[in-house]
């Protein structure tokens, strides 16, 4: 993997074949999780209807109980449930279906990539922000809670780690260095970023 | 060091007598652990249209005092400034100037 350089208005990262295959597939378990299966051949148009997958409360619709999924659709208010509701009933759909739009977006762009994943410039913060929400379902699962629990995540990687090897922390090593890529893949690509922001 | 500049002919408020009704709502933007500093600065930027200096103050802010209010105004204003900070993957909430937050 390497970093995003700037090409001709399109950031341009290089990428495996294998790391591209690992990063469509937490991609797609991403949009999953927000109830729209990612397939080949879809076209965003013709996608499955967000809702299709909720169930539906006439009481308006409740805070996720899959962590990693609140974290994707937060309450609006951390003391007022009212306003969490109404605001979720109002919003969620259409954030449900502007976040699968990116990861679709970021999909695509990734099961394309031959060696390389190509971002125009005007898609660049789309595709950050699916990369965010990929990164904020694998920390929940990893359970990441504070800045601590990132690092050590980090450390781990970076050594690593798998303590004495029973499979759970095999898992939870190969879940940290896809955080870990996911996070200095973002990096790359906002440090590109910056020169084209002006005040 | 200087002195803060004084602010010339400012208007004499009588900030006693002044009941505010509409007390304006806030979003605010709380700090985790995932989201990368530079990515936030560059939400507020892109978004808000902030500049670079009070983007990056008020990304500051989160991280290092928990949270920061972003934007104020309208009720309707700021439902949809924090639908977007929701589509951007930012922790961020609702509430009207003055209530718990």
């Amino acid at each position: 993997m390497r970093a995003f350089r700037r090409r001709r208005g399109v950031y341009v990262a290089q990428l495996e074949g294998d790391e591209a295959t690992i990063l469509a597939r937490v991609v797609a378990d991403t949009s999953a999780l927000l109830g729209v299966p990612l397939r080949p051949g879809e076209e965003a148009a013709e996608a499955s209807d967000p809702l299709a997958h909720l169930s539906w409360s006439t009481e308006g619709l409740e805070s996720p109980t899959d962590p990693a999924l609140a974290r994707l659709l937060p309450d609006a208010s951390r003391t007022d449930d009212e306003l969490s509701q109404e605001f979720r009933r109002l919003t969620e759909p259409e954030l449900r279906a502007a976040k699968v739009a990116r990861l679709r977006m970021v999909w695509d762009a990734l099961r394309e990539s031959t060696g390389q994943v190509r971002v125009p410039a005007d898609r660049a913060l789309d595709f950050a922000a699916a990369l965010t929400d990929v990164r904020l379902v694998i920390a929940e699962r990893l359970g990441i809670r504070t800045e601590e629990d990132a690092e050590q995540v980090q450390d781990r990687v970076a050594r690593r780690d798998v303590h004495q090897g029973p499979d759970e922390d095999e898992v939870h090593l190969a879940l940290g260095m896809v955080y870990s890529a996911l996070s200095w893949l973002q990096e790359s690509l906002m440090q590109v970023m910056l020169p084209t922001m002006e005040d | 060091m200087p002195a803060a500049p004084v602010p010339v002919g400012s208007p004499d408020v009588d900030t006693h007598t002044t009941i505010e009704p509409d007390r304006p709502w806030l979003t605010i933007v709380w700090n985790d652990p995932v989201n990368l500093m530079s990515y936030v600065a560059h939400v507020f930027r892109s978004y808000f249209g902030y500049s670079e200096e009070k983007a990056t103050t008020l990304m500051l802010q989160v991280h290092h005092e928990g949270r920061s209010v972003v934007s104020s105004g309208s009720r309707e204003k700021m439902e949809i400034d924090v639908q977007a900070m929701h589509s951007y993957g930012l922790w961020a909430t609702l509430a009207q100037d003055g209530d718990p937050l």
